[in-house]
């Protein structure tokens, strides 16, 4: 069983009478990307800065490579990498400088500044301080600072926060590279779910401070792939024949919806039998639930994300 | 906490500010020393307990003649050093690596000392030096062993700035900002030198103005023996300041959320 990289218990961080965090739990195991969905304000950066030891909790537990307390964080945050919100760098250092810096900080050696400058493609920008840097530039840099003190885990808030079409891609191939070249654990959030599904391998959507539900990439694919959207008046009739053809995996939405989850493909087969029937057929077809739906979906109430737990279970 | 250090030489190194710093503080001096050869050249008699450095021997005392710009180019110096690393979000690189925040700000505090006492010695060997080739090297009045006397004197005013350096690093460290640190620093310096001369006013407080050092730093003739017999005085009143501020800023530093 991988080893647990990051267990948050019950975690919780009140501002006034505003509670950013509400009892969230979160494991991490070593090998996930593990991307944090949530809207502007959700709780994400707050949930990432408790886990770095920015800012202090109120309430809950967190251990981090099998450690807790005040000295053993320290030791195991060692260990980590971080690039929470804005990309964090001394303007007027160039990047080899920032990277000497955050060597020193680490307390680690400068021999690995030179790979990680053409890993992240940025060998070329010699004396050009970090103020002049395109934000894919800096964000590039940021990711290289992190690594320098070859982190096992690694936290990104927003990594593509502002990069055009081809700095996202290029983004998400870095971190597919770090996680398989490098074994680099990540945790990374992002509010937009389509473009984490790229990337995660699990999935937890914060709302308003809460976790409301987990899922793993297989799950989300189940939930948003495509099924057949029938509409008809005669639900009973249409159930009795959706059984009859041994069509199993589907589900009554309200009184005149049924969905489909299996046999897409037999969309007019399955029409021709409900019209045998004498079932009287409103609509029919395959449809595709997008990403983002289901995240509107999860975050415009948490009863979805409770019929959804409920089923998991 | 050497690690730290170690980061905090090079982003000082590559940092305009220190050289802004280390200018002024140079300039300062041989600018005064070409003035008062301007004044002598034109008949005026420099006076010790005026002017405060008049030769070569007096120019031990720099520091305070210049007490207030030292104080001001160190705290918008603390202000930016610090401040900058709230704001560009880069004290997150350090702490969450799990830095202890003690030796994060302990190594804030190493640097400014240091810059101080750079600083202040630039100052006062070009004082020393460019005093000395206009007017001579001279002596200080009253004073046998000079040597003793200098090195006292020096270094008694060098632990009243640094208590100064202290207030600045904890209020950087509190404001989390480069200029409203700039702002508290430079009201905590107008106050801390104007506001304990009231208690000079009153019968039962008057003691309490000694418990600032900016009132020994603006008003004090480091030249005069009376004053010299108070150095154990200020370094007691610096040292106390030294530690109750760190105390104070790394308590509350300790307790603060990092954006």
């Amino acid at each position: 069983m991988p080893e647990t990289i990051l267990k948050a218990t019950n975690v919780s961080k009140q501002y006034g009478k505003h509670k950013a965090l509400d009892k969230v739990t979160i494991e991490i195991k070593r090998g996930m990307i593990y991307g944090l969905i949530g809207e502007n304000g959700a709780g994400k950066s707050t949930f990432m800065r408790t886990i770095m030891g920015l800012i202090t909790i109120n309430e809950g537990n967190i251990e981090l490579f099998g450690k807790t307390g005040t000295k053993g964080l320290q030791q195991a945050r060692r260990k980590m990498g971080q690039s929470i919100e804005t990309p964090a760098l001394y303007p007027d250092l160039t990047a080899r400088e920032n990277l000497q810096v955050q060597a020193a900080n680490g307390g680690v050696s400068e021999r690995e500044i030179d790979d990680l400058l053409s890993l992240m493609n940025i060998s070329h920008t010699g004396k050009k301080k970090a103020k002049n840097f395109s934000l894919g530039m800096r964000q590039r840099l940021v990711i290289a600072s992190t690594l320098i003190t070859n982190p096992e885990f690694l936290i990104l808030d927003e990594p593509t926060n502002g990069l055009d079409p081809s700095g996202i891609v290029e983004m998400r191939e870095i971190i597919q590279r770090l996680v398989t070249e490098r074994g680099i654990t990540v945790l990374l959030s992002s509010h937009l779910l389509d473009e984490l599904s790229q990337v995660a391998t699990h999935y937890g959507i914060l709302h308003d401070g809460k976790l409301i539900l987990e899922l793993s990439k297989e799950e989300l694919a189940r939930e948003t792939s495509q099924y057949i959207e029938l509409e008809t008046a005669d639900v009973p009739k249409a159930v009795v024949v959706l059984d009859e053809w041994g069509i199993r995996n589907y589900e009554v939405m309200n009184g005149t919806e049924i969905n489909i989850y299996e046999r897409i493909d037999d969309v007019a087969a399955i029409n021709r039998a409900l019209v045998l029937a004498d079932v009287n057929v409103s609509r029919i077809g395959a449809t595709r639930q997008r990403l983002e739906d289901f995240f509107l979906q999860l975050t415009g109430g948490t009863s979805h994300a409770q019929s959804f737990n409920s089923r998991k279970n | 906490m050497l690690n730290l250090l170690t980061a905090e030489r090079i982003k000082l190194f590559r940092s305009k500010k220190l050289y802004i710093v280390l200018g002024i503080l140079s300039l300062v001096p041989i600018y005064q020393a070409a003035e008062s050869k301007m004044a002598v050249n034109h008949g005026a008699k420099l006076v010790q307990k005026l002017e405060t450095v008049i030769n070569g021997a007096s120019g031990i005392l720099m520091m305070e003649k210049n007490g207030f710009t030292i104080l001001l180019v160190m705290s918008a110096f603390i202000s930016f050093f610090i401040g900058e690393e709230f704001q560009n979000g880069t004290i997150r690189n350090a702490l969450s690596l799990g830095r202890s925040r003690i030796h994060y700000y302990l190594s804030k505090f190493v640097i400014a000392a240091l810059l101080a006492f750079v600083g202040v010695i630039v100052m006062t060997s070009l004082g020393m030096i460019s005093f000395s080739t206009v007017l001579g090297f001279g002596e200080v009045a009253e004073i046998s062993n000079y040597f003793l006397y200098a090195s006292q004197t020096f270094s008694t005013l060098y632990l009243l700035i640094l208590a100064n350096v202290s207030v600045y690093v904890m209020i950087s460290f509190l404001t989390k900002s480069s200029g409203i640190s700039l702002v508290w620093s430079f009201l905590y310096t107008i106050g801390t030198g104007f506001v304990p001369g009231v208690f000079q006013q009153t019968t039962h407080f008057k003691h309490i103005t000694f418990w600032f050092t900016e009132s020994f730093l603006f008003y004090f003739d480091f030249a005069n023996p009376a004053v010299i017999a108070k150095y154990p005085q200020m370094i007691l009143v610096s040292l106390i300041t030294i530690v109750v501020s760190s105390i104070l800023g790394i308590t509350i530093f300790k307790r603060t959320d990092i954006k």
